[in-house]
């Protein structure tokens, strides 16, 4: 019997720190990893309507990588090997004694290599020599090129494959993660979060859909603003989350400290539109009454959740609507928090780095502001939003997140109990 | 062009994209209500207007065109900047910002 699946380990590069504690840190004080795109060298910006994201800053893969493994994979794959690799150490797990096949690698990515895969491209367009496409560009812009290298990095041999669901990538890792485990495929899933697209074609592409933010190019640290009146679009962001998994059995027998439990899991779909979603909000309360109902919890047995919230105008109130919908008047007495205030929105990532937040909530009994959040929107009046820390004891934790493709997932993250 | 012109550029690009008769579709027809434009279609239907008249529209203006005979006004003051100096400061506006 596998028990229950239980988090021990945690690792993250993101724009408000690299590392953990550093991430932590930064996300107590409310601080916003947005800033300027200064270029798309060779070319300037002039040409796109947002201007801000949060970026990854100072990230130089040898420092943490050895530089053949850090050189044959895209940056959004170093930034899950980064993360993974913190993750394993904080766990303590030693995969010498470890039977490799029973550890898992299973990955949350929304758009992969495409730093490479958009250089390649520039240049057989332009140069029109064939026989000059990198050799390695396959490996690299195939989206499992992330839980690949990590399986290799650690000598992961379980189930290893990558979760492709925009938004919600590695939410859907996540829970893919806990069934594996309870299913007793894999002892230990080591589930990473990753996406590193602000590149010219991609964030040109977001633009033209007209989901970013455009007015607060001059305030790149205000432009991310889930919930507040004044957004007005999501704020692309890159880096990494990992979160290794495991049985409760397993992780006791070794001694291992327990963060939280994951404990119940739920994906659906709209079946409604590629990119808007339902505006009544039934799909996404369904969601979550399903994930609630996989951890044998009702709604109230909940206290905080950590929302999709990208800061678009339609999204943020959405996702209001579903939860006045599940929780009616209880939604009030729930902490909430936005992770993407603070980071942007990580797409593939935002899974796993809102799963990190709400571990942590768990663990320390805080919960980080939400940024920037300071004229509340009628079409998202929730008491439990806070631009400042609130303490709270959480016993358990909804986290939201709803992709592209009208694709919905929501986890139930708790405080372990033996 | 003339302002006629440009509706009726702009009700045909409309009434290819709806795969209809342009004479079925009338200025005052809102885009969403009357002809079930979603928000993705308007984003989708404005990316062929900017194209098409070589224009720009930034992210703030999109609130202002609800109905078919707003688009067609929008773009006569963006092509009649000198004419309408209201219209101009908005376009020099948009121009700087994109």
């Amino acid at each position: 019997m596998p028990g229950q699946v239980v988090v021990t380990g945690l690792g993250i590069v993101s724009p408000i720190g690299i590392g953990v504690s550093e991430f932590w840190k930064a996300a107590l004080a409310g601080h916003s990893g947005v800033s300027t795109i200064t270029s798309f060298d060779p070319f300037p910006m002039d040409g796109y309507r947002s201007k801000v994201a949060g970026q990854v800053r100072g990230f130089s893969p040898e420092r943490y990588l050895d530089s053949v493994q850090a050189e044959r994979v895209d940056r959004y794959a170093q930034f899950a090997l980064v993360a993974a690799k913190e993750a394993l150490a904080d766990s303590g797990l030693q995969m010498a004694r470890e039977d490799p096949r029973r550890v898992g690698v299973i990955v949350g990515a929304g758009m992969g290599g495409m730093v490479m895969g958009e250089r390649e491209i520039t240049q057989l367009y332009q140069h029109q020599r064939p026989h000059r496409v990198h050799p390695n560009f396959i490996p690299v812009i195939t989206l499992n090129s992330a839980s690949g290298i990590v399986a290799m990095a650690h000598g992961a041999k379980g189930p290893n494959y990558t979760v492709s669901t925009a938004c919600s990538s590695s939410a859907h890792a996540l829970g893919q993660a806990m069934q594996c485990i309870k299913e007793g495929r894999a002892d230990v899933v080591i589930t990473v979060g990753a996406d590193a697209s602000i590149t010219p074609l991609v964030f040109a592409g977001f633009c033209s859909l007209r989901a970013l933010s455009t007015k607060y190019n001059d305030q790149p640290e205000r432009a991310s603003r889930p919930f507040d009146r004044l957004r007005d679009g999501f704020v692309m962001g890159e880096g990494a989350g990992a979160l290794v998994l495991e049985s409760s059995v397993h992780a006791k027998k070794r001694r291992a400290r327990i963060y939280a439990e994951v404990a119940g899991y739920a994906a659906t779909s709209e079946a409604y539109h590629m990119v808007i979603p339902r505006e009544d909000g039934e799909e996404i309360a369904t969601t979550m009454r399903l994930a609630m109902a996989d951890a044998g919890l009702t709604p109230a047995n909940i206290d905080y959740i950590n929302a999709h919230a990208t800061s678009t105008t339609i999204g943020d109130a959405v996702e209001t609507k579903a939860l006045r919908q599940v929780f009616r008047t209880r939604a009030d007495k729930l902490a909430i928090n936005a992770t993407k205030s603070l980071v942007g929105h990580t797409l593939g990532a935002a899974g796993a780095i809102g799963g990190i937040a709400t571990v942590l909530a768990i663990h320390t009994g805080q919960i980080h502001p939400t940024a920037n959040y300071e004229e509340p929107d009628p079409a998202c009046a929730l008491r439990g939003l806070s631009s400042s820390v609130q303490e709270r004891k959480v016993k358990a934790a909804l986290l939201n997140a709803f992709g592209f493709g009208s694709n919905n997932a929501a986890v139930v993250i708790k405080r372990y109990a033996a | 062009m003339s302002d006629r012109a440009i509706t009726e550029k702009i009700i045909q690009a409309l009434a290819d994209y709806l795969r209809r008769n342009p004479e079925s579709i009338d200025p005052k027809h809102h885009l969403r209500d009357d002809l079930g434009l979603d928000s993705m279609a308007v984003i989708e239907l404005l990316y062929k207007i900017e194209e098409a008249f070589d224009i720009q529209i930034p992210d703030e203006d999109l609130v202002r065109l609800s109905t078919v005979g707003a688009v067609c006004q929008y773009v006569e003051h963006r092509l009649a900047p000198a004419k309408r100096p209201a219209a101009r400061s908005r376009a020099a506006k948009s121009r700087k910002k994109n």
